[in-house]
């Protein structure tokens, strides 16, 4: 998870069936990126929030609120969610229940989800330029597109 | 053991033996199928956290062909056979005639060559592995995908990302007539197939 404020780049890599999510709020020009791996923390003994949809994104908007972000100001979007390989399964749809788990989270939370770029086969790479708000994908294959 | 970490370097041993019983074999079966020489380097075995077992293999961006086969039975987990350029001209070149500058050159007939190829070196790996531990293990049907290493990393991580932070990858490198390829065969076996292996092992070597 990242947060910058004012000016920076925040990246993340190749999702496959992660989700990419970004926070923005316009008015401090806060901006927070959170890469979650699985849909939820179930009983994972594991120390990494932010690996799960749920536990990140509580701990993010924590994070967010902690460096002055309002949470009715926030502007979310949501990339990746993929399904890499045309498997059988709980690994098949993995991204899928991601997608499900991450739009359930944020509407409990009452964020409204403005723009996605999720599901299909194919790997993303999502971007935040916290100076003017702008969420960037581009993946192989096909255009960078903005969210 | 309960974690990757567990391990001490004496069952490291025995983890990259049984690697190397896998990967001489797929070396092998990669040999046949394409009548030249191919030996693959003793593997290497490393417990990496997740970030850090992707960056081993390659910037997250790179694309590259990979073909997945899952593990179940005595032994689960997922076998991920990762081609680079050089590793698909050389398949492509002796077994299509064909040649690509890019991934998106890529036709379904090689595609579909790729795959069983993988499926064919994955099939040889396993089978060897089973044989040596007298285990049973079950194959899924192989899928291939092309895209970013990152994305496709990404599912043995996320299969595994209940039990753990970390991978343990099983690395094999293959050397083509005398080049070192920048291509990966990776066994990634879940922490109770590691102790299951681990004791059949031990046991049958006495």
């Amino acid at each position: 998870m990242k947060v910058a404020r004012r000016e920076g780049l925040l990246i993340t890599y190749a999702l496959g069936s992660c989700i990419g999510i970004t926070l923005y709020d316009p008015a401090i020009k806060l901006g927070g990126l959170l890469h979650i791996m699985l849909p939820s923390a179930e009983n994972a003994k594991m120390d990494n929030v932010y690996k799960f949809a749920d536990t990140g994104i509580t701990e993010m908007l924590r994070k967010m609120q902690a460096f002055g972000g309002v949470k009715s100001r926030y502007i979310c979007k949501i990339a990746g969610g993929a399904k890499m390989f045309e498997m059988q399964g709980n690994l098949g749809n993995i991204g899928q229940r991601n997608i499900e788990n991450v739009q359930n989270m944020m509407r409990r939370e009452q964020i409204r989800i403005v723009r996605q770029d999720v599901g299909a086969n194919y790997a993303r790479t999502m971007s935040l330029d916290v100076a003017d708000g702008v969420v960037k994908v581009r993946s192989f294959g096909h255009p960078e597109i903005t969210l | 053991m309960n974690s990757y970490d567990d391990m001490n370097s004496m069952e490291q041993d025995v983890i990259r033996e049984v690697g190397s019983i896998g990967t001489g074999n797929a070396a092998s079966a990669l040999s046949g199928l394409l009548g030249t020489e191919v030996r693959m380097m003793l593997p290497t075995v490393s417990v990496l956290d997740f970030n850090d077992a992707m960056n081993a293999i390659g910037n997250p961006e790179t694309i590259v062909a990979a073909v997945l086969v899952g593990m179940k039975g005595d032994v689960s987990g997922i076998m991920l056979f990762i081609l680079k350029m050089d590793l698909i001209n050389d398949i492509l070149g002796i077994l299509l005639g064909n040649h690509i500058e890019q991934y998106e050159q890529l036709s379904e007939m090689d595609v579909s060559a790729l795959n069983e190829v993988g499926n064919i070196m994955i099939s040889s790996y396993v089978n060897a592995l089973s044989t040596l531990a007298g285990v049973d293990i079950g194959l899924s049907v192989p899928e291939i995908a092309v895209n970013m290493l990152g994305g496709i990393m990404s599912v043995p991580m996320a299969e595994l990302g209940y039990q753990t932070d970390k991978l343990m990858m099983i690395r094999g490198k293959f050397v083509l007539q005398g080049d070192t390829l920048d291509s990966d065969l990776l066994m990634l076996p879940d922490i109770d197939s590691l102790n299951y292996l681990m004791k059949k092992l031990v046991q049958s070597n006495g």
